[in-house]
């Protein structure tokens, strides 16, 4: 097959698929819900935690846990779960990082009472 | 070596992978059962394919010039009859079996073959998940006793892409089961969503290609239970989109744990070859601690498929 007709055909495939998903509704986010939602999430993907406390926010959830705090984000139709390695307040949220490759970190925006609660709660977890 | 050739079947497969995920998305979306589909999840699948055909392009000849070198070396030339190319195809599925296993028992290979279980989804786009660094596992030597048997390296090429072909209809929910006697000898799309399980019981099981018999004689066979659905994706799963990452991430992770500081030569190398989950200092679980933990959780579930012990 002609290299530009086999680019032509990725790449108009790939464009035409992601244009009907996107158009029949299919990029909507997980929603986290409520805490009790948060926490089944937290638990599919670390099953053997014991959970302490699900701080909800908009768009994720600090999950504390006897193993550490991690956060809960929708991720596509799907959640991800990882636990917290740095926490940081940047001017409208947090910064929260994690010691994946595969899960960079994450702004979110925050106000400023859930902001402090979180970074409480972080700096309780690494102060032991 | 002759000018056999024979058409790059993957490549003339293209438009027909395209036909096929927007039937099983249009099935999906419109009956709302066999599956789920997300826009980026797909996308990330559908770009990851198109990379690894790019590789194929790229790094291809490393793989064919080996096959070559073999092929003028080796006195035995089976020819190319219907029998042969028959005959390659199921040793080459054999081959697959082998490479796959290790694909998922070694970390230096799962490094390349994890991007292909990245999804938490399960669909058709998925079995375009692939590989783009297939090449620097060096996996491609498996099939040098193929060569040396006197299987053309064409014909092995064209055989690998026609077990890659059947493989796409694979990744589907939208069938359920097929005849018992076709679940019985060839790969389908019930034995190898178990294959895309995180649950415990699913883990390193079910490696075959195109046919399942041979989980069923090596011992990794587990069957698709209805009291216990498979949840796809990984152990841990990723938390991006960015192609790139979902294709290095693993090999990151190798760099990052083998040049860290305080650890022996022996761990050092633990961490490329050894099973995914290995840590020098138990940090980690492989699959066998999974089971283990979940076992002690659930020991109803001891005996159980995939939860026999030991293997």
């Amino acid at each position: 097959m002609p290299l530009g007709v086999l680019l032509l055909l990725v790449v108009g495939g790939i464009a035409a698929i992601a244009a009907l998903l996107h158009l029949l509704g299919h990029s909507q986010r997980f929603d986290l819900g409520n805490a009790g939602v948060a926490r089944a999430e937290w638990l599919r993907h670390w099953p053997h935690d014991a959970v302490a406390h699900v701080y909800l926010g908009d768009k994720a959830a600090l999950i504390d846990t006897a193993q550490g705090p991690g956060l809960l984000r929708p991720f596509g139709a799907d959640t991800v779960a990882h636990r917290i390695t740095e926490m940081s307040e940047t001017p409208r949220g947090l910064r929260i990082g994690f010691a994946d490759f595969a899960a960079p970190a994450v702004a979110l925006p925050l106000p400023p009472e859930t902001r402090a609660l979180w970074l409480r709660v972080w700096n309780e977890a690494r102060n032991g | 070596m002759g000018d056999l050739s024979y058409p790059d079947v993957v490549q003339l497969a293209i438009p027909a992978f395209i036909a096929l995920i927007l039937a099983e998305f249009l099935w999906v979306h419109f009956k709302g059962r066999g599956g789920r589909y997300e826009t980026r999840d797909a996308v990330t699948s559908l770009v990851m394919g198109a990379g690894n055909v790019a590789e194929g392009l790229l790094l291809g000849f490393v793989g064919w010039w080996f096959y070559v070198w073999l092929w003028d070396v080796t006195p035995l030339d089976l020819g190319t009859s219907w029998a042969v190319v028959a005959l390659c195809f199921v040793l080459d599925d054999l081959r697959y079996y082998w490479v796959h296993r290790m694909g998922h028992r070694s970390r230096w290979v799962w490094a390349s073959h994890v991007n292909h279980h990245s999804s938490q989804h399960y669909n058709l786009t998925t079995a375009l998940r692939q590989t783009w660094t297939g090449t620097i596992t060096f996996m491609f030597i498996v099939r040098a006793p193929l060569v040396l048997l006197g299987f053309h390296p064409a014909m092995i090429v064209l055989v690998g892409g026609l077990n890659l072909i059947y493989q796409f209809w694979i990744h589907t929910e939208a069938i359920h089961r097929l005849p018992r006697w076709f679940e019985a000898v060839m790969n389908t799309p019930s034995h190898h969503r178990v294959h895309h399980g995180r649950n415990p019981r699913y883990l390193d099981a079910n490696y075959a290609g195109v046919f399942i018999v041979w989980d069923k004689i090596f011992g990794t066979y587990v069957p698709e239970l209805d009291e216990e659905k498979p949840e796809y994706g990984l152990v841990h799963n990723v938390g991006t989109f960015n192609p790139l990452r979902v294709a290095f991430h693993e090999w990151v992770g190798i760099w990052k744990d083998t040049t860290q500081r305080g650890i022996s030569m022996r761990h050092r190398v633990m961490y490329a070859l050894a099973p995914p989950g290995w840590s020098h200092d138990g940090s980690r679980d492989t699959s066998e601690g999974i089971k283990a933990k979940h076992l002690a959780l659930h020991p109803e579930e001891r005996g159980t498929p995939g939860l026999e012990g030991p293997r």
